[in-house]
């Protein structure tokens, strides 16, 4: 039986005076993928910015488990978040533009990693090939998809426990949705626990563990990734047609 | 040829001064969207603390000048947490921070002139002492403004780029909200950002002071303006913008005096120049020498 790395419950919250999640439970075990999906406007991506203090929350809690303990995520500083082991990938503005990709992975690493920033950004090189003869190119220079190889990069130099993507697969060429799932197998693989919000809901449920399909701020169904992503009622319901085609 | 060498050497020394100076402001901008307009005021604060430490209490120059760099943070940071913090959670917008930022001006300036007096004051540095160079006349005071201000400018471009924190300033005033999510301590940019702003505001006061001479509580504000041509014509909240913005904007400054171009202005016009530049930047490059045009989202 592996342990619950992350654990939502009942979670409200929304922006200013508009709710948009009515009590939503997420559990994330740990080494691996889980994926909430959705129609628009179903509060995924909320979810995501109510942890890292974005959107607002009016109840609820999230704890993650971290050296053995629970720790109360709301209670923990947006900018302390990656200290108690969690990474996230924003789904716009992912990057520092202006700044180096080198750069990029500096800001990413923190002491509490537990590694040196050198091995980490090595590690990091190994990983992403295409970043390393850019290393001082200036971010904003790369294309989408080194964009996003980036953003990942970047994430990982805290050496997070848990990965919480919002729409990674967003604005990419469909090609690169493909190396993009592989991508994040290979993170997973590597030891890291991934909880993504996605719209390409039934690529993204292929390669998860386990999914979530939330409406209306609710959790409305639930199970393994596979079985979710060939569910004729969900399929039907809440994919529509660009996931089937 | 003279003559240019002299307004060069002039232009330079003025430049370093402008670029230290406006390297504060385009700083406190990128980070914290504040036109800060009590920056030039804080000039005046280190040149009449330095004065008041080095020539009414006798303390060694280097100490009195460090004293007042340490004052001008001091000065910042109570301001960050009385004032500044409070109106960002308020979510002041720009015109809120530019009417505090001339209140606190005023306050900062009546404020010197109340402590030490409205008189003109003058460090106890040779002022006369020159050597010839390229049969120009350099002045040993400037001289000694120039280099040390070069090392404080080149310690401050390299804690920009290389230290930590230097590189988690840029990295917020790149992308506020990603780096609070990457683990950025946004707090401590902030009082970093107020730091860099109020110890090496201070210091260009005190070379300013130097340069000028005589000096008096406007010292700052009439200097303010041609701080912030600097600090356009570098583009806005970036600061190795803000330096050679500086540079350009004095050796600019001072050649439009040189008799070989059209006889030269007379020497107390060169702020029109400043300001000429700068009307010339918003015109036909608004986005400064190094921006990039403002994407439309």
């Amino acid at each position: 039986m592996t342990q619950t790395l992350l654990k939502i419950s009942n979670l409200e919250g929304g922006y200013g005076d508009i709710k948009i999640l009515n009590g939503v439970n997420i559990e994330v075990p740990e080494k691996s993928i889980v994926t909430i999906v959705g129609p628009n406007g179903a509060g995924k991506s909320t979810i995501m910015k109510a942890i890292f203090g974005i959107a607002r929350v009016t109840s609820g809690t999230a704890t993650i488990l971290r050296d053995g303990k629970e720790v109360n995520v709301f209670a923990t500083k947006p900018y302390n978040l990656s200290k108690i082991g969690i990474g996230y990938v924003p789904q716009i503005e992912n990057i520092f533009v202006g700044m180096t990709i080198d750069e990029n992975l500096d800001v990413g690493y923190i002491p509490e990693s537990g590694k040196s920033l050198e091995e980490l950004k090595e590690s990091m090189y190994v990983r992403y090939p295409d970043l390393v003869s850019r290393k001082k190119d200036k971010a904003g220079q790369l294309s989408g998809g080194q964009r996003q190889m980036l953003a990942l990069a970047r994430a990982l130099m805290s050496a997070p426990n848990v990965l919480l993507l919002d729409e990674p697969s967003a604005g990419l060429a469909p090609a690169l949705v493909d190396q993009l799932f592989d991508e994040l197998v290979r993170i997973n693989q590597s030891g890291v626990t991934i909880l993504m919000v996605e719209q390409n809901a039934r690529r993204a449920l292929e390669i998860s563990t386990y999914g979530y399909v939330l409406d209306m701020g609710r959790n409305r169904h639930e199970g393994p990734g596979a079985a979710l992503a060939v569910d004729p009622e969900i399929v039907g319901i809440y994919f529509g047609k660009r996931a089937q085609g | 040829m003279a003559e240019f060498v002299q307004l060069l050497f002039n232009g330079l020394v003025a430049g370093s001064i402008f670029g230290i100076a406006a390297l504060g402001i385009s700083l406190v901008y990128s980070v914290l969207r504040l036109v800060n307009f009590a920056a030039g005021d804080f000039l005046t604060l280190g040149a009449f603390t330095t004065f008041f430490l080095a020539t009414s209490i006798h303390l060694p120059f280097i100490v009195a000048v460090l004293l007042s760099m340490l004052l001008g943070v001091v000065i910042s940071l109570i301001l960050e947490f009385l004032l500044w913090r409070k109106l960002r959670r308020t979510g002041a917008g720009l015109l809120a921070l530019f009417l505090v930022a001339t209140g606190v001006a005023f306050v900062l300036r009546q404020t010197i002139s109340l402590i030490f007096g409205g008189n003109s004051q003058k460090f106890d540095i040779d002022q006369i002492k020159t050597f010839e160079f390229l049969g120009a006349q350099i002045a040993q005071a400037q001289l000694a403004v120039l280099c040390c201000a070069s090392v404080a400018i080149t310690f401050i471009a390299l804690f920009i780029k290389k230290s930590t924190i230097g590189k988690n300033m840029r990295a917020y005033a790149d992308n506020p909200s990603l780096a609070s999510v990457s683990g950025i301590n946004v707090d401590r940019v902030i009082i970093a950002t107020w730091t860099i702003s109020g110890a090496f505001g201070a210091l260009a006061g005190v070379f300013q002071g130097t340069v000028q001479g005589q000096f008096t509580n406007g010292m700052g504000l009439d200097l303010f303006l041609s701080i912030l041509a600097a600090v356009i014509l570098g583009t806005i909240g970036d600061a190795y913008g803000a330096l050679i913005g500086g540079f350009v904007l004095g050796v600019v400054m001072e050649l439009s005096t040189w008799d070989a171009l059209l006889g030269g202005i007379p020497s107390t016009y060169k702020p029109v120049v400043a300001f000429a530049v700068l009307v010339i930047v918003l015109l036909f490059k608004p986005e400064g020498i190094f921006g990039v045009k403002a994407r439309k989202v």
